[in-house]
């Protein structure tokens, strides 16, 4: 038996406490997940503590046999960041990323509007394409794990990490054109 | 800079996250109060009120069925006046 399963199982038995070790555990993956797949900087943390909230309250149905712990909470965390992308609004033009001053020769300037561009082109990408590779490239989640938790096959991860990265690859070409 | 380099200066940005420092706290706080509230016993005199209070159609069916009750009751002492 993992650790992990043995600190899940005094939870369920009631050492509420315990689940402050998985929090702190895994706070940070759950937070960067859901921020970077719904793109709000507001609401990620909120969205993060429903997800631990909604894995305490199901804890007793984690089946260890089944799935790891964290394909487990990182599929909670799909779940609810499905959820806030439905029901966010869209961005106002005023609210999309502005291109700095193209003129300014200076070099934070530039790398920043590399990285607006970049942002937008992972907004802009199809949500299902978005999350698998948000988990493959920022958590470095395996293609099984994420096939896990998308409840795909493995090659459906594969093709869909590949556009992604067409995508991504294609906004970088972009920038290196107008520059 | 050359794509590569962008692309991972980038990715290293993005995966950098700020949580505020009382994340956990603020969770286990909700987590305590949800297991104090699964702890109250489900039927006790101020619950059952609050849970009348709380719910609209919950008031109008305690009303009715005092109302019934009482209609009831009076048809009762009118028959067995009747009766006599």
């Amino acid at each position: 038996m993992t650790q992990e399963t043995q600190v899940i199982r005094q939870i369920v038995e009631g050492d509420i406490e315990s689940f402050r070790l998985i929090v702190e555990r895994y706070e940070r993956p759950i937070a960067r997940m859901i921020r970077n797949i719904i793109n709000n900087r507001e609401s990620y943390e909120d969205i993060a503590q429903d997800v631990f909230f909604a894995a305490y309250r199901k804890l007793a149905s984690f089946d260890p046999a089944r799935s790891n712990f964290s394909t487990w909470l990182f599929t909670i965390a799909r779940n609810k960041s499905i959820n806030a992308l439905r029901k966010k609004r869209p961005l106002s033009m005023s609210e999309l990323p502005q291109n700095s001053d193209r003129h300014n020769p200076s070099d934070e300037l530039a790398e920043r509007d590399f990285f607006d561009k970049l942002d937008a082109g992972l907004e802009a990408l199809p949500s299902a394409q978005k999350r698998a590779f948000v988990l493959a490239e920022f958590e470095e989640l395996s293609y099984e794990d994420i096939a896990q938790i998308e409840g795909i096959r493995i090659g459906t991860v594969k093709s869909r990490i590949n556009r992604a990265k067409k995508e991504l690859a294609k906004a970088l070409k972009e920038i290196r054109y107008e520059k | 800079m050359k794509s590569e380099e962008i692309y991972n200066a980038w990715k290293e940005r993005k995966s950098q996250i700020d949580i505020r420092e009382n994340f956990s706290d603020e969770l286990m706080n909700q987590i305590y109060r949800y297991e104090s509230e699964k702890r109250k016993p489900l039927f006790n005199g101020l619950r059952l009120i609050e849970l009348i209070s709380a719910h609209r159609f919950v008031k109008a069916a305690v009303v009715t069925a005092g109302a019934v009750t009482g209609f009831v009751r009076i048809m009762f002492v009118v028959y067995a006046f009747l009766a006599c």
